[in-house]
């Protein structure tokens, strides 16, 4: 699949060690309220003093995605949130799902119901989920083919997963140890990067899928 | 010698309920709560007065009751009051909030995106919006974080 190569260029870009600073601070939004009480208290429970630096990157300007509203910012806060974690334990909280307090609210965010996006946040890892528009048959087989191709290298890839969640086309889990090793704001400029060209992608295979089965077509039907 | 060497009931017994550092939620008795009240919020929308439709439909959020039946309904009407709203206005209905106003929207605003129906996530992504700039990164973390939900 040569048309894919614009995701995996992107994926180098991550790369680069950096032990990033785990310098915490409490969780101040941009405005001037003290740390939510609720986080608190999910922190105690957890037996450590939980308290994450929020990496706000400057306020990106909306990008206008189709229809309606940008869902860009919104899916990029929200990853950019939960993907401040740290070291608590080597197992990755959101699969084993064993205790109560290590776990975040599961949030969707959907431009429509075909099209949606879940993040579910953990003490030490965030798992997103997304599920890609597939207007027609087509379609769906190009999307299919495509994440198999990703997921079947998904070793190489190191943030996706194997298998999707549950009514979703992929799956990327993002741990502690992938955001000591690459830089946290690449990785969610990363999955917001994927968000918006899986769709270009699949437009593009399409239109030449079609264009090579014209040409086919065209050739086969002129020996008659 | 104990009795019963032969019995593996223990192997039954959880061991993880007994731990004593276990978390437990905190229990809070939220059968009081019934959501907020239809019939005015009803009322407000009919008149047009959204403003107050929006103040109304926040009070008394079903957070700790284990009814889904009640949340659901809170839900649906948070959603009918946010549609009704006109673009414009939008920013002016979510300064008038408070804080706890702007969190418990962002709340409603997540669980909404959750059942898309056809237009509400366009709706909804500009309310989020909106709402993002009024109560900063914060408040989507506060959503992030709760132990209860709305």
């Amino acid at each position: 699949v040569k048309r894919g190569r614009g995701i995996w260029r992107s994926v180098w870009e991550i790369f680069p060690l950096s032990s990033s600073n785990f310098a915490f601070s409490s969780l101040s939004p941009s405005d001037s309220d003290s740390a939510p009480v609720p986080q608190r208290r999910a922190c105690h429970a957890a037996g450590r003093s939980l308290s994450g630096e929020l990496l706000l990157s400057g306020g990106g300007a909306p990008q206008q995605a189709r229809g309606g509203g940008p869902v860009s910012p919104c899916v990029s806060v929200c990853v950019r949130d939960s993907v401040c974690f740290r070291v608590f334990d080597h197992v990755n909280a959101i699969p084993f799902r064993s205790s109560k307090e290590l776990l975040l609210q599961p949030v969707i965010i959907s431009r429509n119901d075909k099209e949606k996006v879940l993040i579910e946040g953990s003490i030490n890892s965030v798992r997103v989920s997304i599920a890609v528009k597939q207007a027609d048959e087509i379609e769906k087989i190009l999307c299919h083919k495509f994440m198999r191709f990703m997921m079947m290298r998904a070793e190489n890839f190191f943030i996706l997963r194997r298998k999707p969640v549950e009514g979703y086309d992929i799956s990327f889990l993002i741990t502690n140890f992938h955001t000591e090793q690459m830089y946290k704001h690449k990785l969610v400029d990363f999955v917001i990067h994927f968000m918006e060209e899986i769709d270009k992608e699949i437009s593009e295979m399409k239109l030449s899928v079609n264009a090579r089965a014209r040409i086919v077509a065209e050739e086969f039907l002129k020996n008659f | 010698m104990s009795k019963n060497t032969d019995s593996n009931q223990f192997r039954k017994v959880d061991v993880d309920e007994y731990d004593e550092n276990k978390f437990v939620d905190d229990e809070d008795n939220g059968e009081s709560q019934v959501g907020p009240d239809e019939a005015e919020v009803d009322s407000l929308i009919r008149q047009g007065n959204l403003m107050e439709a929006l103040q109304a439909v926040l009070k008394n959020p079903p957070i700790n009751t284990k009814n889904q039946n009640v949340k659901d309904r809170a839900e649906a009407l948070v959603l009918k009051v946010l549609s009704a709203f006109k673009s414009s206005d939008i920013e002016k209905a979510v300064q008038s909030l408070d804080k706890n106003g702007v969190d418990l929207l962002m709340k409603y605003i997540y669980k909404g995106f959750e059942k898309p129906s056809e237009n509400s996530s366009a709706t909804l992504l500009l309310w989020h919006e909106k709402a993002l700039s009024a109560g900063g990164v914060g408040s989507i973390v506060r959503v992030l974080t709760a132990r209860k939900t709305v």
